[in-house]
C-alpha cells in the first residue's frame, strides 16, 4: 500500500450533480486529499482502473450505470484490497440503504453533506483500509512462513534420514519402525557395525517437541557413526555423546536413550538403558521375555565425570530378539483417553505365535488400539535377531568387512626442545593424540600417569639433573621443587624425546612407548634391584606404571626407557 | 589446576580441594593449605571431586600431608575419587594409609 | 418536517468558507442546473413519466439541500414522493410551487 498519510489520499468522487460534486470536491480538497471526478457510474468504474483510488464515494442514482452497479464493478475490481465505498444518497428507505449494502457500500452519507462527518468518515475508512492492508500482509507472510516451514521440515527430514541411514538399519535381521511425527518430536534411530564385528545400535528420545527437539539428533547422529566405524566401544562413545550433548543442549532439554552392542560372533549383548522404557529380550527357546530396565539418568543430564556407563550383559542364542522403543508405544492413546501401557505390551508378547510376526504384531496392535482417526502416531519401535554373521545382509555397509581387516601400525616422534620446557606441557597433546585411537579412551587414566612419569624423570633426572634422594624429607622435597624451577631457567642444552609404536587389532592393541633424554644415564640395574623400599616421599612413579604395563625396561646407558602397554577391546573396566 | 581450601567453623577440619591434574606444579598451593593455618585441625578432607589425574608427586604430596598430620595417627579422609584417581591410589596400596572414599 | 425557509444563511456561509473563490461558480452552475432541472420535471410531467420525474425531482431535491435552499428541496421531494406513488395528476400546481420557490431562492442567491 501507498505511504499515504491521513491527508494525502486519493478520493473518487462519482455524482451526477454537479453542485453536489462541486461541493463534495471541495470538502475533500480541503482536507489536503485529492479529488478524481466523476459524472455517472461508467466514469467511475473506469476512474477506479485508472486511479485506484483510496476511497470511493458514489452517488447511488446516476445516469448510464447507477451506484450499485459501479459498486459492484469497483469491489470486484478491488480482489482482496479493502476499498471503502461511500454512498451519497438522499434516499432514506429501508429498502434502498440495504440496496446500497447489498452492492458492497460500506457506508452512507445523506445531503446536505455535513463537512465534519465527511472527513470523519474518510479518515476512519482509511484506518480501516490500513488494518486490512497490514492484515493482508501479515496473512501472506504467514503463508510464505508456513511454506518456508513446511520446506525447511522437507529438507531437515532429508538431511536426517541421510546421516540416519548411512548405518545398518536395511540389515536382514533389524526390523524398524519411526514414525515421521516422531522423528520431529525428537526420536532418533542409529545403528552401525563396528570394526570389530559388532552392531551397535542407538535408540534416542530427546525432551520436548519440534525443532528444539529434533535438533540434538544430528550430533548424536553424526558422533554415532563416526565412532562407531572407527571402532570406538560402546562406552566411549555414550561418553563422547552425552559430553556433546550436555554443552550444547540447554538445561532440561536431554535424550533418554538405550544402546546396545550386539556381537554376532561371540553371541553377546553389552545394554545401556537411560531413561526409555525396559527393553524386552526375548528369548528363542522358551519364548519367555527378559526386561532390561534402565538403571542410568539420559544422556545429557551429567557431567562427563558423573556420567555412569556400566552395561548390562547377555549370553545371546541364535534367534534371540531385542526389542527397543520409545515411551511412544506405551503412551500410545485410545480414543476414550487409555494409554496402551505396559501390560497390554507383555500380553503381545504372550499371546504371540509365531516369533517372525512380533514386530508387525505390536505396531498393529498399537495401531488397531488408538484407532484411525488419531493422527498424532509417536512410535518408534526397533527388533535386532540374533543371526550368524554370514546370514547378515546389509545394503549400507558390510557386516562382515571386520573379518578380512588386518593390523593398523603407525609411530610418533615427539621431541621438546630446551628452549621449550618452561612453558610446554607435552602431556595434553599427547594424551589428545592417543585418544583418538579406539580403545585408548577408557585407559586415558593410566596413559596419563604412564607418560607423566616417564616425563618427569628424564626431565628433572635426566635433564636437570635432580636427584630424588632429596625428597627424602618434608623440607628436601619442596626444596627439589624450588631446585627444579631455578634449574629450568638456567637451563642451556637438552631434550626429551618420545617414540611411539602403535599397532591396533580390532580386538584390540598394543602401545610402546620410549623416552629418551640427553642426561648422562643411570645405572639402571643396580637401580632397579633395590627400588622396591618406597619409604620417603618419592620413587613411586616406576613401580606405579610396572603395574600398568606390560613390560618396563631401560635401554643403554639409562636415558632411555620403553615401556609397553596392551590392552583387550573385549575387556571391561 | 588449581587448590582451594576451608577450614569447618570450629577449625577442627580442613577440607582441600584439587582441581584438574594432581601433580607437582601443585606442591606450593598444597603445602600452603595446611602449613600457614594458626590452629592445627584434627582432621583433613581431600576432595577429589574435580581432580582429573594423579601422578606420583601428588602421592608423596598426600604422604606429606599425613606426615604433617600426625603420620600414623593422622585422620585424612580421601573423597569423591574418579575411577582413575582411586585407580593409582590402590596401586599404591594407599588405602592402607588413607580412608579413601 | 416542514420548513418556511427560503434561503440557509448557515448552510451558504459553510459552503462560502469550503469553496472560496469557487464559490460565485457554485451558485452558477446551481441556478443553469436548476433551469435545466424545472424544464425537465415540466417535460416529464408532460408525458407522464414518472420515472423521469422520480429522479429529476430526486437529484434536484439533493441539490437544493447542499445549496441551502431546504423549502425547495421540500417541496422537490413532495414531487418525487407523489412520482413514487405513480400519482402523477394534480401535480401542475406543486411544479408551479416550485419555480415560484426557484424565483425567490435566486433572487435570494443574486443578493449575495
Amino acid at each position: 500500500m501507498a505511504e499515504a498519510d491521513k491527508t494525502g489520499l486519493k478520493v473518487l468522487v462519482a455524482d451526477d450533480t454537479d453542485t453536489d460534486r462541486m461541493i463534495l470536491e471541495s470538502i475533500v480538497k480541503k482536507e489536503g486529499h485529492r479529488v478524481i471526478g466523476a459524472r455517472d457510474g461508467l466514469e467511475a468504474v473506469e476512474a477506479y482502473e485508472r486511479e485506484r483510488p483510496d476511497i470511493v464515494l458514489l452517488d447511488a442514482l446516476m445516469p448510464k450505470l447507477d451506484g450499485f452497479g459501479a459498486a459492484r464493478q469497483i469491489k470486484a475490481l478491488a480482489g482482496e484490497e479493502l476499498v471503502p465505498i461511500i454512498f451519497l444518497t438522499s434516499l432514506t428507505d429501508t429498502e434502498s440503504l440495504v440496496q446500497c449494502l447489498d452492492a458492497g457500500g460500506d457506508d452512507f452519507l445523506s445531503k446536505p453533506y455535513n463537512r465534519f462527518i465527511l472527513q470523519a468518515k474518510i479518515k476512519a475508512f482509511y484506518r480501516m483500509r490500513e488494518m486490512h492492508a497490514t492484515m493482508l500482509t501479515q496473512r501472506d507472510q504467514i503463508v510464505l512462513h508456513n511454506e518456508h516451514l513446511l520446506q525447511e521440515q522437507t529438507v531437515a527430514k532429508q538431511v536426517f534420514d541421510n546421516i540416519a541411514h548411512t548405518g545398518c538399519l536395511d540389515a536382514s535381521n533389524v526390523k524398524h519402525y519411526l514414525s515421521p511425527l516422531a522423528v520431529f518430536n525428537g526420536d532418533v534411530l542409529v545403528a552401525a557395525v563396528s570394526p570389530s564385528g559388532s552392531m551397535m545400535v542407538l535408540l534416542g528420545d530427546f525432551t520436548g517437541h519440534g525443532l528444539p527437539a529434533a535438533i540434538g539428533a544430528m550430533p548424536l547422529a553424526t558422533t554415532f557413526y563416526g565412532m562407531a566405524h572407527k571402532g570406538f566401544s560402546l562406552t566411549d562413545i555414550l561418553r563422547e555423546i552425552n559430553q556433546k550433548l550436555k554443552n550444547i543442549l540447554p538445561v532440561g532439554v536431554f535424550c533418554c536413550a538405550t544402546m546396545v552392542d550386539i556381537n554376532f560372533r561371540t553371541r553377546r549383548l553389552k545394554v545401556w538403558n537411560g531413561g526409555l522404557p525396559d527393553c524386552f529380550l526375548r528369548r528363542s527357546a522358551s519364548g519367555t521375555v527378559e526386561p532390561i530396565r534402565s538403571t542410568h539418568l539420559p544422556l545429557g543430564v551429567l557431567s562427563n565425570k558423573d556420567f555412569k556407563d556400566d552395561c548390562k550383559h547377555f549370553e545371546l542364542n541364535l534367534d534371540d530378539r531385542l526389542y527397543m522403543w520409545s515411551d511412544g508405544i506405551h503412551e500410545a492413546r485410545n480414543q476414550a483417553g487409555e494409554m496402551f501401557g505396559e501390560e497390554r505390551l507383555e500380553a503381545v508378547f504372550a499371546d504371540n505365535v509365531q516369533a517372525d510376526q512380533l514386530f508387525e504384531d505390536i505396531l498393529n496392535h498399537v495401531q488397531s488400539f488408538v484407532g484411525e482417526g488419531e493422527k498424532d502416531d509417536d512410535l518408534s519401535l526397533v527388533e535386532v535377531r540374533v543371526d550368524t554373521p554370514e546370514n547378515i545382509q546389509s545394503k549400507g555397509v558390510d557386516v562382515n568387512y571386520v573379518v578380512d581387516r588386518g593390523l593398523l601400525e603407525w609411530n610418533l616422534d615427539f621431541e621438546v626442545e630446551q628452549t621449550s620446557f618452561r612453558y610446554l606441557d607435552p602431556l595434553p597433546v599427547l594424551l589428545n593424540i592417543l585418544m583418538e585411537v579406539p580403545g585408548l579412551r577408557q585407559h586415558s587414566g593410566s596413559l596419563y600417569t604412564i607418560l607423566s612419569e616417564l616425563y618427569s624423570n628424564a626431565l628433572e633426572h635426566g635433564v636437570l639433573g635432580l636427584d630424588s634422594a632429596m625428597k627424602e624429607t618434608p623440607e628436601g622435597f619442596g626444596e627439589y621443587y624450588k631446585l627444579r624451577t631455578q634449574r629450568l631457567e638456567e637451563l642451556k642444552q637438552g631434550f626429551v624425546g618420545f617414540r611411539f609404536y602403535l599397532a591396533t587389532s580390532p580386538t584390540g592393541g598394543r602401545l610402546t612407548v620410549q623416552v629418551r633424554d640427553s642426561g648422562p644415564g643411570f645405572d639402571h640395574d643396580a637401580k632397579m634391584a633395590n627400588d622396591h623400599t618406597l619409604e620417603g616421599y618419592s620413587g613411586r612413579g616406576i613401580p606405579l606404571i610396572k603395574t600398568m604395563c606390560e613390560s618396563v625396561k631401560y635401554l643403554g646407558n639409562g636415558n632411555e626407557v620403553e615401556v609397553v602397554f596392551v590392552w583387550d577391546n573385549d575387556d571391561d573396566r | 589446576m588449581a587448590i582451594s581450601s576451608s577450614i569447618s567453623a570450629d577449625g577442627n577440619e580442613l577440607t582441600i580441594a584439587i582441581e584438574g591434574r594432581f601433580d607437582f606444579s601443585a606442591h606450593q598451593d598444597f603445602r600452603n593449605c595446611y602449613e600457614s593455618l594458626s590452629k592445627v585441625p584434627t582432621s583433613y578432607l581431600v576432595d577429589m571431586r574435580d581432580t582429573t589425574y594423579l601422578d606420583s608427586s601428588a602421592l608423596g604430596m598426600l604422604l606429606l600431608l599425613r606426615d604433617h598430620a600426625g603420620g600414623d595417627s593422622a585422620s585424612i579422609k580421601i573423597v569423591n575419587c574418579s575411577p582413575d584417581v582411586k585407580k593409582i591410589l590402590t596401586i599404591s596400596n594407599f588405602e592402607q594409609l588413607f580412608s579413601i572414599q | 418536517m416542514s420548513t418556511e425557509i427560503h434561503i440557509d444563511k448557515d448552510t451558504l456561509m459553510t459552503l462560502k468558507e469550503v469553496m472560496e473563490e469557487e464559490f460565485q461558480l457554485l451558485i452558477d452552475t446551481f441556478l443553469s442546473d436548476a433551469e435545466q432541472r424545472l424544464a425537465a420535471l415540466r417535460d416529464c410531467l408532460a408525458r407522464a413519466d414518472s420515472t423521469g420525474l422520480r429522479a429529476a425531482a430526486h437529484s434536484f431535491k439533493g441539490s437544493c439541500s447542499n445549496i441551502g435552499a431546504p423549502l425547495m428541496a421540500q417541496l422537490c421531494a413532495r414531487v418525487e414522493d407523489a412520482a413514487v406513488a405513480g400519482e402523477l395528476d394534480g401535480l401542475a400546481p406543486a411544479l408551479d410551487a416550485i419555480e415560484a420557490e426557484h424565483k425567490i431562492v435566486v433572487a435570494a442567491l443574486g443578493e449575495l
